[in-house]
């Protein structure tokens, strides 16, 4: 193949070969008009525009790449990963690993009655309510649970919000759900407090009518007392529990969840002290207001300046 | 920073225009000459040394093959010259002991073939490259009155064979149709229609090489026998011997 060399540069030739294509080559010291045969080519380097489609795919993957990671990881923090963990005590033992939901995650049983409470039960997915009460039937069941035995429940929760709330929810729950029943001893406990056992008092609710006959069949000599329990509380600064007899209303530590009288089928009260919680929100009400009247200041001024316009 | 923004514009601006680009070159001399004599070794000489002349192409296809995305400009630039010197000099491994015939002398300025022809050839040759590089310059000339330079041709001509035969089968069926070169001479514009439509080829296609075809056409118009001989096989479509 021979080439003309049409145009000289000082970095490249435009040259013609035989065939009618133009190329640009080194400029191997060449003239205008002279023939070549074994030029140097220049390679073509542009880069080539990437097809809109693949372009497109390339940022949509990435895209979807990152909003996977971020609803995945969100996903795992807000649904699979344990935010708070509630204790059941009767005498099996059961930790109770629950998500930000209140959903449980997992179940453990922490000693050996509890993993026969345990067998063949999945409780995951499920709301802790949902947990507790059938944990409890199965209790009762398999004779763990018997009338005038007792249910306690520690709480290991990252906020005492969110103790006081499950601690309400289970109480009310439960009462609810063994209404008619049997009659037990509901105890709620916040695992994080430092009280120590005489400090403490935990809440004491008679989870029963006055109505004492019992559905579920009782055998003898599975009555869980107080004493068994103690010895296997899980967390730290726990209070141990107090003995199963319904006792009188003790007065519940700030905190604690709110004292029930459970007078009335199991119905819990509120007590005072939400109310009081609630006259903080009202301070921060109030300042808001003040935010308010600041703002009402700032539009008068507008007001005297459009005047001043005029 | 400063100095990398300020080389980025002056590409983008060579990537537009011949001038910008040769200006630049000529500014980045003394660092094309520093990447040749890494390569070799030693300082090149202007005029001798071939690599200089691969150097500057490569510095040239830089220029055009750049984006951000490749990093620093001069990065960039120092490893494409690197890479076709390395090109360059495994060619000439292949060739070695064979001489160019378009070699030239370093004292006589004289190629090899002109060396070896006769007193008469030599004349001869010499006319010949006289009237070529004069039909060159007419080329050249008339397509400025088309708006299109050599270089653009280089860059807008086809390389695979496919639209190079589509190209062809336009450029046939215009010499075939005299009305349709002398539409194109007057109007200074391709009836790129009428030519695909009459060949056959995809208006796309033409449209995408028009500079090439532009160039195609104009070669085949009165006045440029000897490029038109150098090319004998295009219109006839077939490739060359």
């Amino acid at each position: 193949m021979t080439y003309i060399v049409l145009e000289c540069h000082s970095s490249y030739a435009v040259l013609l070969d035989e065939e009618g294509r133009f190329w640009k080559a080194a400029n191997l010291q060449y003239s205008v008009g002279q023939t070549v045969t074994d030029p140097f080519l220049m390679r073509e380097t542009r880069e080539k525009p990437t097809p809109v489609m693949r372009r497109l795919g390339a940022v949509v993957m990435a895209a979807a790449a990152c909003l996977l990671v971020f609803f995945g990881s969100r996903y795992y923090y807000t649904n699979v990963q344990s935010y708070t963990s509630i204790y059941l005590s009767i005498n099996p033992e059961v930790q109770i690993e629950l998500n930000r939901q209140g959903e449980v995650v997992r179940l453990h049983g922490e000693n050996a009655d509890g993993e026969a409470l345990l067998a063949g039960y999945d409780g995951r997915g499920k709301d802790k309510v949902t947990v507790a009460d059938e944990l409890i039937d199965r209790a009762i069941d398999m004779g763990f649970l018997s009338d005038g035995g007792e249910v306690s429940f520690y709480i290991d929760a990252p906020d005492e919000a969110i103790f006081r709330d499950y601690g309400v929810e289970l109480r009310t729950a439960i009462t609810e759900h063994l209404d008619g029943r049997i009659t037990i001893v509901i105890e709620i406990t916040n695992t994080r407090t430092s009280e120590t056992p005489s400090d403490s008092t935990p809440d004491q609710t008679t989870a029963a009518s006055a109505q004492s006959t019992t559905n579920a069949p009782q055998s003898a000599g599975t009555q869980n007392q107080t004493a068994a329990q103690s010895q296997d509380e899980p967390g730290q600064n726990t209070s141990p529990p107090q003995t199963a007899a319904p006792a009188p209303e003790t007065q519940t530590p700030a905190t604690q969840p709110p004292q029930t009288a459970a007078q009335t089928g199991g119905r819990t009260d509120y007590g005072d002290d939400d109310w009081d919680d609630n006259d903080d929100d009202d301070d921060a009400n109030d300042e808001n207001d003040d935010w308010d009247d600041d703002n009402d200041d700032w539009n008068d001024d507008d007001d005297d300046r459009e005047e001043d316009d005029d | 920073m400063h100095l990398e923004n300020d080389i980025l514009h002056e590409v983008e601006a060579a990537k537009e225009s011949d001038r910008a680009a040769d200006r630049l070159i000529q500014a980045y001399l003394p660092f094309i000459k520093a990447e040749t004599a890494k390569f070799l070794r030693r300082p090149p000489i202007e005029g001798q040394d071939d690599e200089l002349s691969i150097a500057l192409m490569a510095f040239h296809e830089a220029i055009h093959g750049y984006s951000r995305l490749r990093g620093a400009f001069l990065r960039y630039a120092a490893m494409l010259i690197r890479s076709r010197l390395i090109d360059y000099s495994r060619r000439e491994k292949k060739h070695s002991g064979v001489l160019s015939i378009d070699a030239k002398d370093r004292e006589e300025e004289q190629s090899l073939a002109e060396t070896l022809s006769s007193p008469e050839d030599f004349a001869e040759s010499g006319a010949l490259r006289e009237a070529t590089r004069q039909e060159i310059e007419e080329l050249r000339q008339q397509m400025e009155d088309f708006g299109v330079s050599l270089s653009d041709v280089a860059d807008n001509c086809p390389k695979q064979r496919r639209t190079l035969d589509a190209c062809r089968k336009a450029l046939s069926y215009a010499h075939d149709h005299s009305e349709l070169m002398e539409e194109f001479l007057r109007t200074k514009r391709l009836p790129l229609t009428a030519l695909s439509e009459g060949s056959g080829a995809e208006r796309k296609t033409l449209e995408r090489h028009r500079k090439y075809l532009v160039a195609l056409l104009l070669i085949h118009t009165n006045g440029y026998e000897i490029i038109r001989g150098h090319i004998k096989q295009v219109l006839k479509g077939g490739e060359a011997q």
